[in-house]
């Protein structure tokens, strides 16, 4: 087993930083008039955003190999795409008959 | 740039593909079924919450900046975290200890305010079956996956408790903080989606 490239310990609080702003932003965000769909992707976005940094950053991720990396990305998010793919349709579907039947 | 050569040597067999130790990528196997049982979590609430006619308003039911403050509590954790697991790493033991020391803190204040949330949600009146807010579904997804979350906390800082101990009596290895550092990180990441999905959206 190779030493793999370290990350530095500013780094870590760089992210930290970047973290906090971003939770903040999601906090303020939540008052702010617009759109529900918009409000939706932006908070998304930024889950996403906050969750890569996580990931990458603070579990190593990004110094991994890429087999290692695809192991993770593959085994964690297709499987959970698979799953919210498979049910999101009936739950709509569900939602509809809801409306339908008195 | 690896050669071929190269890739076909480590993908022969025998060899190690991942570069990473046995420890590793058992904890990492850990983390993604772990994760894919949250994922399980958070697509049945989607799935409740989509088709729910009257679903509880966030803003009625929770005090949205005490939850950041959780978030935050919970951040500052990973970061004092992966500082212990650098400190380890350049063999700054009394400061890896101290971070733990600090990491363990935030576990134990995430803990105290999870249970203020719980006990101040279970005086207003909802229980897992119902509330007073809406669908009854509400209350049954948010106690089983905060608390599931909250046992994962629980058992990390009782890895972080041991992990300090340990480390300050010279009795464990890097690799050891590191592996206690994966999975507080997990911890975190699963709050970064608990966070958006329960208390935002």
């Amino acid at each position: 087993m190779t030493e793999h490239a370290d990350v530095g310990l500013k780094t870590y609080w760089v992210t930290w930083g970047i973290l906090l702003g971003l939770t903040l932003v999601m906090v303020g965000l939540d008052q702010a008039p617009m759109s529900r769909q918009l409000f939706v992707v932006l908070m998304l976005a930024a889950m996403l955003v906050k969750a890569t940094l996580i990931a990458g950053t603070f579990m190593h991720l990004r110094v991994e190999r890429v087999a290692f990396v695809l192991m993770v990305v593959v085994g964690l998010f297709v499987n959970s795409l698979i799953l919210f793919g498979l049910i999101v349709p009936d739950a709509f579907r569900i939602l509809e008959m809801n409306q339908v039947t008195p | 740039m690896e050669t071929t050569a190269h890739i076909a040597d480590r993908w022969g067999g025998g060899t190690c593909p991942f570069d990473a130790g046995w420890k590793k990528v058992m904890m990492w196997s850990f983390i993604v079924t772990d994760g894919l049982l949250f994922a399980g979590f958070l697509g049945g609430y989607g799935y409740a919450r989509t088709m729910a006619t009257v679903w509880p308003d966030q803003a009625t039911v929770f005090t949205l900046p005490f939850i950041a403050a959780m978030t935050f509590v919970l951040i500052s954790s990973s970061a004092t975290m992966a500082s212990a697991v650098w400190s380890a790493r350049h063999n700054q033991r009394a400061a890896a200890v101290r971070y733990v020391w600090l990491t363990l803190a935030g576990a134990v204040l995430f803990l105290g305010m999870q249970a203020y949330e719980w006990t101040h949600l279970i005086n207003e009146g909802a229980t897992l079956s119902s509330n007073p807010w809406g669908d009854p579904l509400f209350g049954a997804y948010f106690f089983v996956t905060t608390g599931f979350h909250g046992s994962h906390v629980l058992i990390g800082a009782i890895v972080l408790l041991v992990l300090g101990i340990n480390l300050a009596r010279g009795r464990t290895t890097t690799e050891n903080v590191e592996m206690a550092g994966l999975y507080w990180h997990f911890v975190d990441l699963v709050w970064v989606f608990i966070f958006t999905c329960y208390y935002l959206l």
